[in-house]
């Protein structure tokens, strides 16, 4: 199972759950399991703009994203972009 | 008669109460995280309702059933998929009829709930308004921000496309910006494209309708047929973002002037709220107790009334009270974040 940890206004709005243990092949499998998808997700399902997702620690916006594929342990990471200064 | 006034700032939702309208309690910050561009009570049943938005997660609603304890996310809030347009914001919540509720957003965009604000629907008719190729968003972005509904009519305003009027529950609408500038424009007076601000219906006399204007202040007495401009006449400049209205007498207005279109804080350096008795004919000033030195904001919603009060909230965080009519103001409550929104409700 992936693990998948939110930051805290995600948290918030996922019942205060920050980890979330999930069966998925993909990045993209997984973020579409959470309950907080709509807030990761503009209506026409692509990943808003200022979110970064690490996987295992590296970033990846800078390789398949989505597609990206998930071991049994890894670990997921969604983070807001350092954004405002 | 004790009084909430829900504050939306950018860092979540204050609530302001008061038994007398000297002493208030703050309460805060709720919807930690997000901007809370309005919020208000819903007088029918008592929820709380707050237009969210957050620069990471997007434009969302929150609900909360029990005074703000706790809050449920609208689901799945957005336009069609298949389309070029995408929602930016969420911008202003209204009480419709019966159980309904009217959310505006930016792009120019309406939704309508009818359970209570979990779900959210599309108004088509706005959204493909042949006249939308004309519209075109200002510094605020393209935001349906007054939603009014009076005598069975329905308005709502939008920077910069102007104002628009449904008599068939939003079926169809139809431009009501006769006579109202809009000097940026080639034409300056076009069908639409205005830049309202702010517009509000009188309460009592549903025919009268107010609006504060990229160009002016304004006043119609023909459900929005036909426009007169009130500025000048006492007010230092004709541009501003907030109005307030005062339920008992449909004569009286009152705004806060901004500088000018380039330089948005109040007018002549002074916190200066101005007060019409005779629908717009002259505007006094109504600040005793407000800063004489000052060059602060106040947004477009945030200003607020009540049958008792007049309230507003400054971009440097402070909330301003005053008694029906403004004769003296006092604060609230200072050192908030950047107010967004002032609502007022019974507590």
């Amino acid at each position: 199972m992936a693990v998948v940890l939110l930051p805290a206004v995600l948290a918030a709005e996922a019942g205060g759950e920050k980890r979330f243990e999930l069966d998925a092949g993909t990045v993209g499998e997984a973020l579409r399991q959470l309950p907080v998808r709509n807030l990761l997700f503009d209506e026409r399902g692509e990943l808003r703009r200022l979110i970064n997702v690490f996987v295992d620690g590296v970033d990846v916006r800078g390789g398949r994203l989505l597609d990206e594929p998930l071991a049994e342990s890894s670990e997921v990471r969604v983070v807001g972009a350092v954004a405002g200064g | 008669m004790a009084v909430l006034l829900p504050v939306g700032t950018r860092k979540g939702l204050f609530l302001l109460r008061s038994d007398d309208r000297k002493t208030w309690d703050v309460e805060g910050p709720l919807l930690e995280g997000w901007a809370v561009y309005h919020a208000m009570v819903d007088p029918r049943d008592g929820t709380f309702h707050a237009a969210t938005n957050n620069p990471f997660y997007g434009a969302s609603v929150h609900r909360s059933a029990d005074g703000g304890k706790t809050w449920e996310r609208a689901e799945e809030l957005g336009l069609p998929e298949d389309g070029e347009l995408k929602l930016n914001a969420t911008w202003h919540i209204e009480p419709g009829r019966d159980s309904e509720l009217w959310l505006g957003g930016d792009p120019g965009v309406l939704f309508r709930s009818d359970d209570g604000g979990r779900t959210w629907q599309l108004n088509e008719a706005l959204f493909g308004h042949p006249t939308r190729e004309r519209w075109q968003p200002g510094a605020g972005g393209m935001c349906t921000h007054s939603i009014q509904l009076a005598d069975g009519v329905m308005y709502v305003a939008i920077s910069a496309a102007g104002a628009f009027r449904s008599e068939d529950g939003g079926e169809s609408w139809t431009p009501i910006n006769r006579n109202v500038a809009a000097e940026f424009m080639p034409d300056p007076y076009p069908e639409v494209g205005q830049c309202v601000h702010k517009l509000l219906v009188h309460p009592q006399r549903p025919d009268r309708i107010w609006q504060q204007n990229h160009c002016g202040v304004y006043r119609s007495d023909d459900r929005g047929d036909s426009w007169e401009r009130l500025d000048g006449n006492g007010l230092p400049t004709s541009f501003g973002f907030p109005l307030a209205l005062d339920p008992q007498d449909p004569d009286v207005a009152y705004v806060i002037p901004e500088q000018s279109q380039e330089h948005h804080y109040t007018a002549d350096g002074r916190l200066g709220v101005y007060r019409t008795e005779d629908a717009g004919s002259s505007w006094e000033l109504a600040s005793s107790g407000l800063p004489q030195r000052a060059w602060v904001a106040v947004l477009r919603e945030g200003l607020a009334y009540d049958d008792e009060g007049i309230y507003f909230g400054t971009q440097s965080g402070s909330v301003w009270t005053a008694p029906r009519g403004g004769a003296q103001w006092t604060e609230a409550a200072r050192d908030l974040p950047p107010i967004l929104s002032v609502e007022a409700a019974a507590a």
